[in-house]
């Protein structure tokens, strides 16, 4: 419908599920993607932005072992990422280097930094230390809570600490938060967990059903948004995390993934399954004016909350990523493998 | 005698004017008057010239004219001669006469002096006897006139001794004012001479007056003597310098505390208020409530009008007293309204008190009652109104959630529908009841209504708008989903009570919602527009109170949100169903399928409540199925033909072909044309199923992919999934799009399982038959057991 024809697409060989923004890669705005398919030999892309910012290049391309769940890319060293991957029966997450003069490679091989091999159930996710130069690693599966210490000199790792959130919980997901270093959120069945990494212990938690997705906001500290699978996306403060400061409608199917803008406040992407990416302005000052006149206050928020919709895509988007060099492009990952990248730019005066 | 007149008048007049002439040297005077023009030829001119004349006789006249002239003129003179002649004779007469007079005169004067002092001695005798006869009385006169002081002087000592006598007398026969006037007269004496000689008079008065001061205070204070004597005895007390103030605070104390026997408490205020409309019909019942309490403010208002009457500078308490009672009015009336109250006690309790400060108004005016009362009545028929509108939304969601709609009853009985004309009824009725109420509000004449009728309708229109505007927020908080950001309160709702909260509940919500856009509202505004429209002048500052496009807006988006959140509710159901069946076995390890896996029926089972609930609900759409009804006799052989059709794709793919299948759907997608899996929702039965439906496939679509299979994990899903084509293509319209998303489901579950192998056709019927009889058998038992 709407704004189908500006991104810039690419096409992946096979399904795929996840793509991150390559955050140390200043000169260029690229993006890490890796695909998902059980019975074919797995890449990893290294998908770089033209300068001119309308065509996107394959920068590398790189053979991994097994379908890729979940990447991400290293926010210090921009050939560093990680990966959790699955061969059919287990799962596993390592880390891994993109060799130098990948380029003048015929078949490059990728490096295997590490194995984050403590876990035995279902890996979800590993996050990386939010900013800056540290070697702390989080993996979580779908009981455990995992914290790292990387040497990638030494190619090691060793955990530092580790928590199980119990058998019930069965964690999915979750983010670090940019704003204290010490608090770490995770999606579980029915609510969304805080712990903090210095006694790593559960400290706080949401009540809230079938969260897939969560990210803090990076420009203001309390605030994380959440996507579930039904009832769409909520904002919260964490400081009064009973009620939602904010609702927005979500998909017309489960939001899977929701991601703050890493620049402009309030600015929110959500992908859902109806195979859509929705583009939010969620602002700070509406949700403080709320109290007053309520009803008139919300309808005409209903009405302006969403900026846009990109539709343009055959199947239901699971991977999203802001650049955080361009912050207003992102690029948009649909479990057809098409990889698509688009620049909210128009948008951005009616913040 | 008139003939004789004539010349004897004209003679006369010349005389005059000879003399005159004579006279008067200036003939412009003498002759101004007359009627003789003033040309050379007047003769009698003085300016006439004889010579001249004569000129201009003979020029300009002939022989016989100058003829007639000269006998004229020759007759003239003749005349005047004789005049002339005449008038020395007379006058010569009357000179004769008057040396005569002159010399009668002089003889009688003469021996007058010698009288006058004749007259002088007699005079001076007269004065010098009357001279002695005073002094030869003085003497006595001075006595007499010593007598008559001392008289007077006894008198007033009678008086005095007479006073306490007296003022009993005064006493007896009530003459308090005459009483009073001897006191006081007496008083500078008594004052003198009290501690002397009149010790005893002035104490026998004193006490006399004593007595009188406490008859006159009593008289004060009993209410049933009249204005006028009691203001008397107001004035008479102040001449005894008794200390009125006191006396003045103590009685309008008293009136104070009669104030509370004049309160309306709102127990009494419905009797009140009944009685006083039916007092047209009942007259001698004198008793009735509303008649004491008329005549209880009618007392009231005399007293006022006395005591204005009495005292004077009393004002400033009264117009507080008066304001008091206006204000009490005013408070229990408030009181009143906050329990439930027809318009017509109401409007009954409002003319009381409207009467009453009229009344009181006519006795202080300058205490400006009416317009406090009107700014209290304002105040209290704002309130009335607006609590007109809460109870109206109370009632309607009373009437939602009476009937605790729980699971069963919601599923089998009609009670959905029940409650949907119920609260439907209950919206209509309401607004009508509160139209009718507003009907009778505005026909009240009641003076103070009369004014403010511009403003009732601006609140009935804001009211209505308000009203609108809360029942679709009540409406979201009943349906659970809140908007999130409220206070706890709003959270405590959402995060308790979500659960209980009926799936139908929301589904009659939303259907009512539509009901209100689409009857209600238009309804209202039209209701609004005959008989409550007009100009109030806040309508021109804000535009108009009640605005009908933006009401059908917020209703129309709160419907679709609530039939949105209704379907939220119901596949939420079901994906914590889908959940629990993809979370539970380890896929990669799963054995042969033996049967349909029995989340199908769980599966089946929620639809066929939404089914029902939304039959009881929602209108039939006008799409129908064609095949409905013919499909419904051979379910088998349709069933049956679809496994043919599907199982013949299935079988071409097998484990080495995986690859190439991947291709082959992503081609199959790219020719086929896309289906619209997300259609907006409408509101009929059909759509909302379907959409049900769809959300529920694309979830176990999802599902599926986040799971690896092995082969018989796969095949378990085939299966599941191919017994599921029948049933849902029975309840839903889109058939396409369900054969899609089944197709999808399928598919995601052979990419992401390690060995495709589907079942062989044979057995897949064979299992899925076994189920059928199976769910039959069950069904059977149901039936004979219930």
């Amino acid at each position: 419908m709407q704004g189908g024809s500006s991104g810039i697409g690419y096409g992946l060989k096979y399904q795929a599920r996840c793509i991150s923004d390559v955050k140390a890669d200043t000169d260029y705005t690229s993006f890490l993607t890796g695909t998902l398919s059980l019975k074919e030999e797995n890449e990893v892309h290294l998908l770089r932005l033209s300068s001119g910012g309308s065509e996107l290049i394959c920068e590398g391309l790189f053979s991994h072992p097994n379908e890729i769940w979940d990447l991400a890319s290293c926010p210090f060293d921009q050939r560093i990422f990680s990966t959790v991957f699955s061969t059919g029966e287990s799962f596993g997450a390592a880390i891994w280097q993109i060799p130098e003069l990948y380029g003048q490679l015929n078949s490059p091989q990728l490096e295997r930094i590490a194995s984050l091999d403590a876990h035995v159930g279902k890996v979800n996710c590993v996050l990386w230390w939010p900013s800056g130069r540290c070697d702390k690693l989080i993996s979580m599966d779908e009981q455990n809570i995992f914290l790292w210490s990387l040497d990638s000199s030494k190619k090691s790792a060793e955990v530092l600490s580790k928590d199980s959130a119990g058998m019930l919980h069965s964690l999915s997901g979750g983010a670090w938060n940019p704003h204290d270093v010490n608090a770490v959120a995770a999606t579980g069945e029915s609510s969304v967990q805080f712990w903090d990494l210095r006694t790593m212990k559960k400290v706080n938690s949401i009540e809230r059903a079938h969260v897939r997705g969560v990210d803090y906001n990076p420009k203001r500290e309390h605030i994380l948004v959440t996507a579930e699978d039904e009832s769409g996306i909520h904002v919260w403060d964490l400081r009064k995390a009973k009620v939602p400061v904010q609702e927005l409608p979500g998909h017309t199917h489960w939001t899977w993934a929701v991601k703050c803008n890493p620049e402009y406040d309030g600015l929110i992407l959500s992908a859902g399954t109806d195979s859509a990416v929705n583009l939010w302005y969620a602002s700070a000052s509406s949700t403080d004016e709320k109290t007053s006149e309520r009803p008139v206050e919300s309808t005409r928020q209903r009405v302006n909350l969403l900026l846009n919709s990109y539709t343009d895509y055959e199947d239901s988007v699971y991977g999203l990523a802001w650049s955080s060099r361009e912050p207003w492009v992102f690029a948009s990952l649909s479990y057809d493998g098409r990889v698509v990248i688009e620049s909210v730019k128009p948008f951005l005066p009616r913040i | 005698m008139a003939t004789e007149a004539a010349p004897m008048d004209e003679k006369a007049k010349r005389m005059r004017d000879l003399l005159s002439s004579f006279y008067a040297p200036d003939p412009s005077i003498s002759t101004s008057g007359s009627s003789i023009s003033t040309s050379f030829d007047n003769i009698n001119s003085t300016s006439f010239d004889a010579d001249q004349y004569m000129d201009l006789m003979i020029k300009k006249s002939n022989l016989e004219v100058l003829l007639q002239r000269h006998v004229q003129m020759a007759a003239e003179i003749k005349n005047l001669d004789t005049d002339l002649q005449m008038l020395v004779y007379e006058n010569y007469n009357k000179f004769i006469s008057a040396t005569d007079t002159i010399k009668r005169m002089k003889s009688n004067i003469f021996g007058m002096e010698g009288n006058m002092d004749q007259l002088l001695q007699k005079i001076m005798s007269v004065q010098s006897r009357s001279d002695g006869v005073n002094t030869s009385l003085f003497e006595k006169r001075e006595h007499i006139e010593k007598l008559h002081r001392t008289r007077n002087l006894l008198r007033k000592v009678q008086f005095i001794y007479d006073l306490p006598a007296r003022l009993h007398k005064c006493i007896k026969s009530e003459a308090y004012g005459d009483a009073v006037r001897f006191y006081t007269g007496a008083m500078p004496i008594l004052k003198v001479y009290g501690d002397t000689s009149f010790q005893d008079c002035r104490r026998d008065s004193e006490e006399a007056i004593k007595i009188i001061i406490k008859n006159l205070q009593t008289k004060l204070f009993s209410d049933s003597e009249s204005i006028q004597a009691r203001a008397e005895a107001a004035v008479l007390l102040k001449q005894l310098d008794v200390p009125v103030d006191s006396l003045k605070a103590k009685l309008l104390e008293k009136l104070e505390q009669s104030l509370d026997g004049l309160q309306i408490n709102p127990e009494e205020a419905r009797k009140l208020a009944k009685q006083n409309d039916s007092s047209n019909d009942a007259e001698s019942d004198d008793q009735r409530p509303a008649k004491i309490h008329e005549d209880a403010v009618r007392g009231f208002s005399e007293a006022m009008r006395a005591y204005r009457e009495i005292f004077p500078d009393s004002e400033e308490r009264l117009f507080k007293l008066a304001r008091a009672l206006t204000a009490m009015h005013f408070e229990s009336m408030e009181l009143y309204i906050r329990k439930r109250v027809s318009t017509e006690d109401f409007l009954g309790i409002f003319r009381i008190i409207w009467e009453d400060v009229v009344l009181m108004d006519e006795v202080l005016p300058e205490a400006a009652l009416s317009d406090l009362s009107a700014e209290a009545a304002q105040v209290t028929l704002k309130q009335y109104v607006a609590r007109m509108f809460s109870h109206l939304q109370q009632d309607i969601s009373d009437t939602l959630l009476k009937f605790g709609i729980n699971q069963k009853e919601a599923v089998e009985g009609e009670v959905l529908k029940v409650v949907l004309e119920a609260s439907k009824k209950a919206v209509l009725q309401g607004t009508t009841d509160i139209f009718q109420d507003f009907h009778q509000l505005l026909d009240e004449n009641t003076g103070i209504f009369i004014k403010m009728k511009e403003l009732i309708i601006g609140w009935i229109q804001k009211g209505f708008q308000d009203f609108f505007r809360s029942l679709e927020a009540q409406f979201l908080v009943l349906s659970g989903k809140t908007s999130s950001s409220n206070d706890t309160e709003g959270g405590l709702i959402e995060g308790k009570s979500s659960d209980k909260i009926h799936a139908g509940l929301i589904l009659v919500l939303a259907q009512l919602s539509v009901f209100i856009e689409q009857k209600v509202i238009p309804r209202v505004t039209e209701e609004i527009a005959t008989s409550f429209s007009g100009g109030n002048s806040q309508a021109f500052e804000n535009g108009p109170a009640f605005i009908p496009g933006e009401l059908c807006r917020v209703f129309h988006a709160a419907s679709e949100k609530l039939l949105q959140h209704y379907i939220d509710t119901r596949t939420q159901k079901v994906s914590v169903l889908l959940r629990k069946r993809f979370k539970t076995p380890n896929w990669v390890k799963h054995k042969e399928p033996r049967e349909v896996h029995m989340f199908v029926d769980m599966f089946l089972h929620e639809l066929e409540e939404v089914g029902k609930e939304v039959k009881q609900v929602l209108p039939q759409g006008t799409f129908r199925k064609h095949k409905r009804t013919d499909s419904n006799g051979s379910n088998t052989t349709t069933s049956s033909r679809s496994n043919t059709l599907h199982n013949d794709k299935m079988t071409r793919s097998n484990s080495q072909r995986a690859r190439s299948q991947l291709f082959e759907t992503h081609l199959a997608k790219l020719f086929k044309q896309k289906v619209e899996i997300f259609t907006k929702v409408e509101f009929t039965q059909e759509s909302v199923v379907t959409t049900t439906v769809k959300l529920c496939l694309k979830s176990l679509q999802e599902y599926v992919r986040l799971q690896t299979f092995n082969r018989s994990g796969f095949q378990q899903i085939q299966l599941d999934i191919q017994f599921l084509k029948a049933p849902l293509k029975e309840t839903v319209e889109d058939e396409a799009a369900i054969d899609f998303l089944l197709d999808e489901v399928i598919v995601a579950a052979s990419e992401r399982c390690l060995d495709v192998i589907p079942l062989e056709p044979p057995i897949l019927d064979k299992l899925i038959q076994a189920k059928l009889a199976k769910s039959k058998e069950h069904n059977n038992n149901n039936t004979v057991s219930s």
